[in-house]
């Protein structure tokens, strides 16, 4: 209910757990890329998922946090999201390729991030990162770029 | 080329404001209705991109296999879980762990299709990772100020 809980190992492992879903994700939809257009690649997720959305809202019914509106632009991340597709498919063709391409990536969510704890962006809870998080952040990035460059071979 | 370098950084910027804005809705709402606005906005926009710009139905769109297309529930989840983390342990932390296990997961989907690696570069790589989510939970300080990890009790 109220966004100001303390961090427990659920929320970590959660998160963790999260980005193996990215992981399915970007193997189904990238093999619909090997026959379809990006677009298609892109537009088959955003169909299913919002099937499978209003089959969940309508089952569950989910209660609102709170019965005041929220901000227009809040409702406007799928448009980041589907952004996020075309650069990414952009900057793959370049000298860049994937690997490039999501080592930079890695680099703009960090940046951006940082900033949005730093001052609490868009009306989330504002959070000062410590000396641990940036410790964390170079042992996670230090794996990540390793093995985006010398783990295929 | 450097154009092409701050485009890529661009396109990370934009999964975590994409995350950012999520999560704010799911605040207002829930993470569950963050991730179906999430997925109607972005159908309704890809749509009309994928339309006006052409190429939508090009190549064969129905010769992937079956499962391929079951990307879409599993993004469904994946955007309210993201909401559900945001709004908890921060923004930094989410896009950390996010990574950390994409990137974990990553190898071992790899390994588990038999696909060609470097086992030296895998295993530093993990290890490294592993470490760095060590390092990320800890509890606050006593006596620490009031911050997302050590919440007042009001408000």
């Amino acid at each position: 209910m109220s966004p100001r809980t303390a961090p427990r190992l659920i929320d970590f492992l959660g998160a963790f757990a999260t980005g193996g879903l990215l992981t399915l994700m970007v193997w189904f939809n990238g093999t619909l890329a090997v026959t379809g257009s990006l677009y298609f690649a892109s537009f088959v997720p955003h169909l299913t998922g919002s099937v499978v959305a209003i089959v969940v809202l309508l089952a569950l019914r989910p209660t609102k946090a709170t019965t005041v509106r929220a901000p227009w632009w809040a409702y406007l991340g799928g448009v980041s999201g589907a952004l996020t597709v075309m650069v990414t498919s952009a900057t793959m063709n370049t000298a860049l390729a994937i690997s490039g391409t999501i080592a930079l990536g890695l680099a703009g969510q960090m940046l951006f991030s940082l900033a949005a704890d730093k001052w609490g962006v868009m009306g989330l809870p504002q959070r000062d990162p410590t000396p641990r998080d940036m410790a964390a952040l170079g042992l996670i990035l230090a794996g990540s770029l390793i093995l985006i460059f010398f783990g295929g071979r | 080329m450097l154009g092409w370098a701050v485009l890529a950084v661009i396109g990370g910027v934009l999964v975590s404001l994409s995350r950012q804005i999520n999560g704010r809705l799911s605040l207002s709402t829930s993470a569950l209705h963050s991730s179906y606005w999430n997925h109607v906005v972005g159908l309704v926009f890809i749509t009309v991109v994928g339309l006006a710009v052409g190429g939508l139905w090009t190549g064969e769109p129905f010769a992937a296999p079956w499962w391929a297309y079951l990307g879409g529930p599993v993004g469904f989840v994946f955007i309210a879980a993201s909401s559900w983390a945001i709004t908890r342990i921060g923004a930094a932390r989410t896009a950390l762990l996010i990574i950390a296990g994409q990137m974990i997961s990553g190898v071992v989907l790899d390994i588990a299709l038999g696909t060609a690696g470097n086992p030296w570069a895998r295993v530093g790589g993990v290890a490294l990772i592993l470490a760095g989510m060590i390092v990320a939970r800890t509890p606050p300080p006593r006596g620490a100020a009031a911050t997302l990890d050590n919440p007042p009790q009001h408000k």
